[in-house]
């Protein structure tokens, strides 16, 4: 790889118009973005995108600082002083990874380079999805197929609000379908508090959090003929089962949608019955999961990891490449003092506190936004967001569609890519 | 600076020199002319005794994309015997079916091969495809862009749009993408199998569209020749797999009626129903079809015994395979109305009459084609198995003793359901020349590839001549990538980043007009974000964009 990765790939943002824009906020990547540039660097979303959009757009650009065991300094200066403790560090780990595809190559060299474990602030919620990938697979779709083709969507227990807001706008909107115009209906099954903002599902099953997967085994036993004997599974009314039932075997093309991160441990019986339902409602008719996951960078560091090594996250690098999903746990490590050093990687502003275990004096950290950390930590280097202070290219949700985003703004501020490089070079 | 490789056994093809000891020169990165006097040369390699060749070249192989991906994901226990660390490798990776982007490169450059190319790339996720080959080191790349079950193609075939606009569309498509080539995959059947059709033959109707295989393949093989690619449509064509398939590829040659065509994995492509197990081989009559149409291509994807995953965007065919799937995993998707994908773990057993059949008709294929202008050497990497059996497949093919040897030992009814024990043709080192190298490098256009005359680019591999074919072949001696040597004794030495292939035919723009508002319309992405800039090939330096000049015929 050459020195930096700083590109002369995007044109110069020109000051005052709005423009079309691909937001960086979340693993949706939303293209339809339309932002007006203000002088401080900041955005003003004039159409599309959400709330969450609107908030991180708003941000000014920080200012380009650099911090060794809190005092300022220059960029040359952070990057020697990361590569010294790196150096000295028994067993170092890369983690936080919220970054783009170019961030993750060079996070992936450089933990080559000081045998480091590589995680992601997401680690555990990507370590179940893979998991199940690995033990039955799955039956998945896209984004656009949803749009255009779903003609049932049913959400699970998603949180379609912080992130992901204008999932609903985007592909749960009236359909111009693909295969037909009849109108889309959706269901909802989970706690009313996470109804999405702007889906108006006309099939609601209220149903606790913790008891979504016993009512999914009821639904699927309900699909494959046999149903439970249990008169209110799950809390719920038999009829609505069979009715939910009845509307998934009826669509010519269902989709169910969940979002991993907000299930926790539930994910996998959550998952895993879902799975069991698409599979079974493929056996004669049309369906597939979409799972919404992967923000601040998860989706497109697991996917680089992926072709670069051969595994997903939670590698180690020895003699050999070690692929450890549980034992990798980044928030395990630091806790029990195997780690000795961090490296925390936060390029998107939205995970700026590394998980605690690691002394201060040990502690790199790069971030996007200004942050108490820079006065106590070994090196702190403010550093750009993707897609707003560098081009970028990122993995949108569905692993299919990887975007590039132009630069928006001229802030200076290095890219993770540029800065790992260079420390990878001093070791 | 003028190399002199002095002294090596020569087996050029494309300049018809067959096993001639002759002297090559390089300088530049270039193969040049002789000097008056041999003592000009700089440096001397003497290769005395070598067997020489042009640079390899791997016409279809899953090298990089999403289903490529999602297989390394869901398998570590592929990886985890087969880990190579940072001493071997000048960076660590892992093997076997589903290597790591790095560990795919090393390995192919420590065969010899200079160049590969990724069969199956889509439009929605050309991005990711080729950021996974950039980060494929050693070799030159390039991919085919799939085309024939997107909606906006089918739509525009129901609605019988001119051939120009579906030309248009397929060279606005290859452009955008960064791609090559364009392949097909069960045409029409991906879609098909979105609207829960479970089977498609040659002259049925896609049940949405009322378009029919044969329609898509033919509107797509004449804007490809329209076009002027030199590689002709790349057919994966209908019934993958099926039992009794054979009948419907000799439909889709005679279909073809004299258009140019490639046909891959045409292995899995030649099933009869005779037997008492209703398998049987059809290499035979599809052979004979073969040499009597010169204006069809095919590569074989041979199947390996052993453990591999199959990955194709063939999402309608895989559902049916994934009965099998070994271990008891897979993943489907469907994809951006672009196309799907089914990545199914799988296990060729020896003993297993259908998998034993299969070894076998892949072999007659080889040995009943009889030209090997027309047949390149592939494994489908990794559907029939890993890229790093070649050296076996050509032992295979060279050593008919070495061949009836194997043939004893797989399942004893498929081996007497075969002719392969009566086939008596061995490959010379001239033909395997030929089948991988000058053949595919001309098939695909790719100027100063698969030759060793002056001006070609200097790719050459040098082997040790040994009688082991499987032994010489797995580790040449030298490699040269425009004239450096990037691997000694069968090591990378060097690492080089190598470059990407791709064509940019000149299209009336009115389409931009139809696929802005179709984009708006229906998809998640706009039309101009799906597009790759070539900067974004370029990287800054770090890739190349080679751009192949395409000539539009009437
Ligand atoms: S949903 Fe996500 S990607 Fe789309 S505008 Fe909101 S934050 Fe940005
Ligand atoms: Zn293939």
């Amino acid at each position: 790889m050459p020195p930096t990765i700083v590109s002369r790939r995007a044109s110069k943002p020109s000051p005052t118009s709005a423009r079309r824009g691909v937001c960086p906020h979340c693993a949706l990547l939303c293209d339809d973005v339309e932002l007006r540039p203000a002088a401080d660097g900041s955005h003003a979303v004039v159409a599309n995108g959400c709330r969450r959009a609107a908030q991180r757009y708003a941000r000014p650009a920080p200012a380009a600082e650099v911090h060794v065991a809190g005092a300022p300094t220059t960029l040359e200066d952070g990057i020697a002083a990361a590569a010294r403790l790196l150096k000295r560090a028994r067993q170092p780990l890369i983690s936080g990874l919220a970054t783009d595809v170019d961030g993750t190559r060079a996070a992936v060299n450089l933990a080559e380079r000081c045998r480091a474990v590589l995680d992601h602030a997401h680690g555990d919620t990507l370590a179940r999805v893979a998991r199940l990938t690995q033990t039955r697979g799955w039956y998945a779709t896209t984004l656009s197929e949803v749009r255009s083709r779903a003609d049932f969507v049913l959400l699970v227990d998603t949180e379609l609000g912080d992130r992901y807001e204008s999932f609903a706008r985007r592909c749960l909107g009236p359909r111009a379908g693909l295969n037909d115009d009849t109108p889309r209906t959706v269901g909802f099954i989970g706690p009313a508090g996470r109804l999405p903002r702007d889906a108006a599902p006309d099939l609601r099953l209220p149903c606790r959090s913790e008891r979504v997967a016993e009512a999914l085994l009821a639904l699927l036993a309900e699909l494959r003929g046999n149903p439970l004997a249990a008169t209110r599974p799950a809390g719920l009314a038999r009829r609505s089962l069979t009715e939910l039932a009845e509307r998934l075997r009826a669509a010519r093309y269902a989709t169910i949608v969940v979002t991993p991160a907000a299930l926790g441990a539930a994910c996998e019986p959550v998952l895993g019955a879902v799975c069991d339902i698409v599979d079974e409602l493929n056996r004669d008719g049309r369906a597939a999961v979409l799972p919404l996951g992967g923000d601040d960078g998860a989706q497109s560091a697991v996917s680089t990891c992926t072709w670069l090594t051969g595994f997903p996250l939670r590698i180690g690098f020895g003699e050999v490449i070690s692929y450890e999903p549980q034992a990798y746990a980044g928030t395990a490590l630091l806790a029990s003092g195997a780690a000795d050093a961090l490296v925390w990687i936060d390029a998107f502003g939205n995970c700026p506190e590394p998980p605690p275990g690691c002394p201060a004096d040990r502690t790199i950290v790069l971030g996007a936004t200004p942050s108490n950390l820079a006065g106590t930590c070994a090196v702190h280097i403010t550093v750009g967001t993707p897609g707003i202070d560098h081009f970028a290219r990122l993995v949108r949700t569905d692993a299919v569609v990887t975007l590039a985003l132009p630069q928006q703004r001229d802030s200076g501020l290095p890219s993770i890519a540029g800065v790992l490089t260079r420390i990878a070079e001093k070791l | 600076m003028l190399t002199r490789l002095k002294g090596g056994r020569l087996y050029d093809p494309e300049n018809g020199v067959d096993g001639e000891v002759r002297d090559l020169y390089i300088r530049s990165g270039r193969i040049v002319a002789a000097p008056a006097d041999p003592a000009e040369a700089n440096e001397v390699i003497d290769v005395s005794g070598r067997v020489v060749m042009a640079g390899a070249i791997d016409i279809h192989t899953h090298i990089g994309g999403g289903k490529v991906n999602i297989a390394r994901a869901m398998l570590p226990e592929d990886h985890l015997g087969d880990r190579v660390g940072g001493r071997r490798h000048p960076h660590a990776g892992c093997g076997h079916a589903a290597p790591a982007t790095r560990t795919a490169g090393y390995r192919y450059a420590e065969m010899g091969y200079v160049a590969c190319f990724e069969p199956a790339m889509l439009p929605a996720n050309a991005r990711q495809a080729h950021l996974e080959m950039a980060d494929t080191p050693m070799v030159d790349k390039g991919a085919y862009v799939l085309l024939g079950n997107d909606d906006f193609f089918l739509r525009a075939l129901a609605d019988k749009r001119d051939p120009d606009y579906l030309r248009d569309y397929v060279a606005w498509t290859l452009g955008a993408a960064q791609a090559l080539a364009v392949k097909v995959v069960n045409p029409g059947g991906i879609n098909a199998f979105k609207f829960n059709q479970r089977k498609l033959d040659l002259d049925e109707n896609n049940c949405h569209y009322g378009v029919t295989p044969r329609d898509v393949l033919l509107a797509l093989a004449d804007a490809v020749r329209g076009l002027g690619l030199a590689h002709p449509l790349h057919i994966h064509g209908c019934n993958l797999g099926v039992p009794g398939n054979l009948a419907t590829t000799l439909d889709t040659i005679q279909a073809l009626d004299g258009l140019r065509a490639h046909l891959t994995h045409v292995q899995f492509h030649s099933y009869g129903t005779e037997g008492d197990r209703k398998f049987s081989s059809g290499a035979a009559p599809i052979a004979e079809m073969i040499n009597a149409h010169d204006n069809v291509s095919l590569d074989v994807g041979q199947i390996m015994f052993g453990r591999t995953v199959t990955e194709s965007g063939d999402s309608m065919r895989q559902f049916a395979g994934s009965a099998f799937a070994s271990p008891k995993k897979w993943v489907g998707m469907d994809i951006e109305c672009d196309a799907g994908c089914g990545v199914v773990p799988f296990h060729y057993r020896d003993r297993n009459f259908v998998n034993a059949l299969q070894w076998a008709i892949g072999l007659e294929l080889f040995l009943l084609v009889d030209d090997p202008w027309r047949i390149f050497l592939t494994t489908d990497h990794p559907n029939g198995a890993p890229f790093t059996s070649y050296p076996h497949l050509i032992r295979l093919l060279m050593d008919r003793s070495f061949r009836r040897d194997m043939l004893a030992t797989i399942n004893p009814d498929a081996a007497a359901a075969s002719t392969l024990g009566s086939l008596d043709r061995e490959y010379s080192l001239y033909e395997i020349a030929i089948m991988t190298r000058a053949a595919p490098a001309r098939s695909l256009g790719l100027k100063g590839f698969g030759s060793l005359g002056v001006g070609a680019r200097a790719h050459i591999t040098v082997y040790k001549d040994d009688a082991d074919r499987e032994k010489m072949f797995t580790c040449p001696e030298y490699v040269f990538k425009d004239g450096q040597v990037i691997v000694r004794d069968g090591r990378v030495v060097k690492e080089v980043h190598g470059a990407t292939h791709a064509v940019h035919p000149e299209f009336d723009r009115v389409i931009e007009r139809d696929l802005d508002q179709y984009f708006d319309r229906y998809m998640t992405v706009s039309k101009d974000n799906l597009r790759i800039a070539d900067d974004e090939i370029r990287d800054d330096g770090r890739g190349e964009l080679v751009l192949h000049a395409t000539v539009a015929r009437p």
